[in-house]
């Protein structure tokens, strides 16, 4: 390929070693497929150089371990010269792949695991079973963490990343497991190892890259990573291994590009599942250390990731998940179990299929834990009726007082404000969908925000509800401004027209600018179809009530509408209060903090956004309280103004 | 001239994909398989009929079995040779198609009922699905394979499933392996439950569309399985005589079944091949030849058995690995060319 020679390369392909595979695993066809894209010309040379060099360490270490298992075979079974070939083979496999594990550990490491692979040879030669053992020991010990395809760019990315969120696992675990300094919990001491080893092996591929960097500060992370073991061996406290994980995280993060830390855009839940099939890969492939390693690569991410969710809103589903990747439930074994025990594949892919299947349920609670459809279409009717009700009655109101035949001229521009105020509701729905689809790369984030705004929205609502002089007040405003318009003049001139647009336009536009903003939290939530289905009940509710007010002329119990709409309203605010605080707990915006033994239903979660976190209950228990409390505020202030008048009633009649 | 232009593009769009695909004729894939899986339910049907015979033979002497022995000796034991010789056509059609029906997803559910499924205690989550209710009310929970039950109930290999009364059924007149009577239940329930679901396996193998990534996968899950299969060969009586445990696989050796399975492989290789052809006619040609090659080493050992050798644990061993490592080669070649094709296969 360097040459050019391209023909010759795609000769050489078919004669090629495979990593071995079997009825469940696939060689990898990436060498390949990378040869056929440099001959279309779609790829450069090098790019195809790493990509052949990466898939034939791997064939080759894949051949190695293959060897190695297969003399393990020969030598339980008692066949000496089974066990010689696959020893010899072994050594073979490992002299391919030396110079890759001289550049990654060292010239010395590289003398004594020729050293080992020699001792195998010989001791399979001479039947002896000590010297195997210990040199098959000293092999898997060296090669555990050993990865002889060089890395690329996107698996440094992710080396970095099981780093980092390894370490950060260890002083948690840990601080779990000891006191007053006894281990009080042996399960969470062992985690806090297996996290600590998962960084190490981690770092250990990192390392030659980072010392390329910054050679001293890769030395000194190894140090505290050293450190921090010693800690949790000696028992220390769990403040000293919080030290040396944070100065090792401080070391770390000016060591490592920022680019190899940047989150992807796939969700946590999408992450580990596919992290969860690479278990199931490595380990039909036999190679059962990188099984476990990607076993703990998911369970971090579940760890710093999605688990608070998932204790605060589905417990049991915490709970099951935990156990599935450790120690197993009644009828499932343990991930962690299986994979130090080799077990079977089937068990494997049992087990990891049991946990796709309860993460496909996290997923569907922790997604959907807004609302169902039919909730967001109820609440939107709610909404749209509410305001189309308010903007009825003020028409009403104003049309109905331009009784006289002179008077009723004016009723054809107060219409048309009334209609135009409708097409620039409809106008600010679209403003606001396309300012919403700029912000959306901000994700659950600008749900929140938007959430924010509609529970402002919603309380200003109900606050002027309770308080009888919004209405009034409102109402008597827009009668005022009437009359100025009116007059007593007969003509109508062009400044009244466009005077009394402006006073149907406004009227109507109030209402229609609030039910808009309200609703772009809902769009967030449910999307914009189910919302609409929504708008169509509340506007079609909205529709009959003008319909009888203005064509047939009959009025209505109006203040009872308005009242029972009202504490409608006031259930919206409460369920809005709980979802927003759930998309906040879920952005990180609020803690989350589970209710210990409450198991809510989870409908109650669905239809009124009531979730078992003390955040959730104490925000929605507030919002419940300022919404009683104005109207009780409202009721006094009524009565105080209504005190002074009658005084002053009762002082003039004597 | 627009338009001409147009309709020839439109032309091309819609003639293209069905040039690619007519290169590609599984149906002598479809056809070998209903062929095969058809005569096989004849004689799961046959292995039915002389498993009730012997039934009836049982309930007759009131599951006396050695007074039945001492009375009907000539008719219990030609029923019963009858049902083994059943059986041992049954079982070379079966692993003729197992590449087929294992590879193929939509039917491997049968190869782990009829050949592959181990029993519910062994692999709770992966054994076979099925329970056998026998006439007298005892019911076998998820017993493990048909083909495994039926071999160990006709030859005695399973005490649970044997009468324990000894009988010269081949009449060489001496005592050896597999001269005892079986459980005339358990025989019965198993060949009825055999012929059921060979039954369904005819109707699912005609309901089969064959496409390009079930034959790829087909070759891809059943070649490197050799290493299974010699392991299975190694421990059997065939190569471990008498110290050997294995219930199953004590009438046909394994090397048979190996040499069977890749002929299937080679016919579903055949519908690929003008495909792989058009990819690269030289890994077309090696992968054909790996094939052959590998059968050809197969029959050879089986030659060589058949001819009176006995080959060591540790030969056996040998062989599997040599065998294994050739069947990866194959493997690799298939998969280079599957994504060359731009066919995903399943892992």
């Amino acid at each position: 390929m360097r040459y050019g020679r391209l023909c010759c390369k795609a000769l050489w392909l078919p004669l090629r070693e495979f990593r071995p595979s079997n009825r469940f695993s696939r060689p990898d066809a990436d060498a390949t497929l990378a040869v056929a894209a440099l001959r279309r010309g779609a790829v450069e040379p090098e790019t195809v150089t790493s990509a052949v060099q990466a898939d034939l360490y791997d064939t080759y270490q894949g051949q190695l371990l293959a060897a190695l298992a297969d003399a393990d075979s020969a030598h339980a079974n008692g066949f000496a010269l089974r066990q010689a070939e696959e020893a010899g083979r072994a050594a073979g496999y490992f002299e391919i792949l030396a110079d890759a594990y001289a550049a990654q550990r060292s010239d010395q490491a590289l003398a004594e695991m020729r050293a080992e692979f020699a001792r195998l040879v010989e001791s399979s030669i001479s039947a002896d079973d000590a010297a195997f053992s210990a040199a098959r020991t000293a092999i898997d010990t060296a090669l555990g963490s050993f990865r002889a395809a060089p890395l690329t760019d996107e698996e440094l990315a992710r080396r970095a990343g099981q780093l980092m969120r390894y370490i950060a696992l260890v002083p948690v675990e840990y601080a779990r497991g000891v006191r007053d300094g006894v281990v009080t919990s042996p399960i969470e001491i062992q985690e806090a190892i297996t996290f600590h080893e998962g960084a190490s092996a981690a770092f250990a591929d990192l390392r030659p890259t980072l010392s390329a960097f910054d050679a001293a500060t890769a030395d000194r992370a190894a140090v505290l990573l050293t450190e921090a073991r010693t800690q949790i061996d000696a028992t220390a406290d769990p403040s000293a291994v919080q030290t040396s994980i944070n100065d090792l995280t401080a070391a770390l993060t000016t060591l490592i590009p920022s680019e190899w830390l940047t989150v992807g855009s796939a969700s946590d839940i999408d992450v580990i599942v596919s992290i969860l099939d690479g278990v199931v890969t490595s380990a039909a492939a036999g190679d059962y250390a990188a099984a476990e390693s990607a076993r703990l690569e998911a369970y971090a991410m579940l760890e710093l990731g999605i688990e608070q969710r998932l204790r605060g809103f589905a417990p049991d589903m915490a709970v099951q998940i935990e156990a599935l990747f450790w120690q197993g439930t009644e009828s499932q074994p343990g991930l962690s179990v299986l994979l130090t025990t080799d077990a079977p594949i089937t068990q494997v892919r049992s087990t990891v299929s049991a946990l796709t299947s309860a993460f496909a349920d996290a997923s569907l609670i922790l997604g959907s834990a807004g609302s169902t459809p039919a909730a967001v279409v109820t609440n939107a009717a709610i909404i749209v009726f509410r305001e189309g009700l308010e903007a009825v009655l003020i028409l009403a109101s104003l049309v109905a007082s331009l009784r006289t035949a002179e008077q009723r001229r004016f009723r054809r521009p107060l219409i048309t404000g009334a209609i135009l105020a409708f097409a620039a509701t409809a106008v600010t729905w679209w403003v606001a969908s396309g300012l919403l689809t700029i912000l959306l790369p901000l994700g659950e984030k600008l749900e929140a925000i938007v959430s924010l705004i509609a529970i402002g929205v919603l309380l200003l609502i109900t606050n002027w509800f309770f308080h009888k002089s919004y209405w009034t007040g409102w109402m008597a405003n827009f009668h005022s401004r009437k009359q100025r318009l009116v007059g007593g003049v007969i003509a109508v001139s062009i400044g009244q027209t466009v005077g009394l647009i402006l006073l149907g336009f406004t009227s109507i536009y109030r209402e229609g600018f609030e039910t808009v903003l309200f609703l772009q939290s809902l769009v967030l939530e449910a999307g914009t179809g189910i919302v609409l289905q929504g708008v169509a009940l509340g506007l079609l509710g909205t529709s009959i009530v003008g319909v009888i007010t203005f064509a047939l002329q009959v009025r209505l119990p109006y203040k009872k509408m308005l009242i029972v709409t009202g504490v409608f309203i006031g259930v919206v605010l409460l369920t809005m209060v709980g979802n927003t605080v759930h998309v906040m707990q879920s952005v990180g915006w609020l803690p989350i903090t589970p209710i210990q033994g409450l198991y809510l239903p989870f409908w109650l979660g669905q239809w009124f956004g009531v979730f078992a976190t003390w955040q959730g209950i104490i925000l929605q228990f507030t919002a419940g309280a300022f919404v009683i409390g104005s109207y009780f505020l409202a009721e006094r202030q009524t009565k105080s103004r209504r005190q002074p008048r009658a005084a002053k009633t009762t002082v003039n009649a004597a | 001239m627009k338009r001409i232009l147009f309709v020839l593009i439109l032309f091309c769009v819609l003639i293209a994909p069905a040039a690619a695909q007519s290169t590609v004729d599984l149906t002598t894939v479809r056809t070998y398989l209903i062929e095969n899986v058809t005569e096989l339910r004849s004689q799961a049907s046959a292995l039915e009929a002389t498993a009730a015979d012997y039934y009836m033979l049982a309930e007759a002497a009131g599951f006396d079995y050695a007074a039945l022995w001492e009375t009907h000796r000539d008719v219990t034991a030609g029923a019963l040779n009858a049902s083994r010789d059943a059986w041992m056509i049954a079982s070379p059609l079966y692993e003729q198609v197992e590449g087929i029906v294992a590879g193929v997803p939509s039917l491997s559910e049968y190869d782990v009922i009829l050949d592959a499924g181990v029993s519910g205690e062994e692999d709770p989550e992966n054994g076979v699905p099925f329970d056998l209710t026998l006439r007298d009310g005892r019911i076998l929970e998820r017993p493990g394979n048909l083909f495994g039950v039926l071999e160990s109930t006709l030859w005695g290999t399973r005490p649970e499933y044997s009468s324990g009364v000894e009988a010269d059924l081949n009449g060489d007149g001496e005592i050896g392996f597999g001269d005892v009577l079986p459980d005339a239940y358990v025989l019965r329930a198993a060949a009825e439950t055999m012929h059921n679901y060979t039954d369904d396996l005819v109707e699912s193998a005609a309901a089969w569309e064959p496409n390009v990534t079930d034959a790829f996968t087909a070759l891809v899950v059943m070649t490197p399985t050799m290493s299974e299969y010699f392991a299975a060969w190694r421990d059997s009586r065939f190569v471990s005589g008498e110290a050997s445990t294995q219930a199953e696989f004590v009438v046909i050796s394994r090397l048979a079944d190996v040499e069977d399975i890749l002929g299937g492989l080679l016919v579903v290789y055949d519908g690929l091949s003008p495909l792989v052809s058009e990819v690269d006619a030289a890994q077309d040609t090696q992968i054909r030849e790996g094939l052959l090659n590998l059968q050809a080493y197969v029959a050879d050992l089986l030659e060589e058995e058949t001819s009176g050798r006995t080959f060591t644990p540790e030969e056996a061993d040998l062989y599997g690995s040599e065998a294994q490592s050739r069947a990866q080669a194959i493997t690799g070649q298939i998969a280079q060319v599957a994504a060359l094709a731009g066919v995903e296969l399943p892992e």
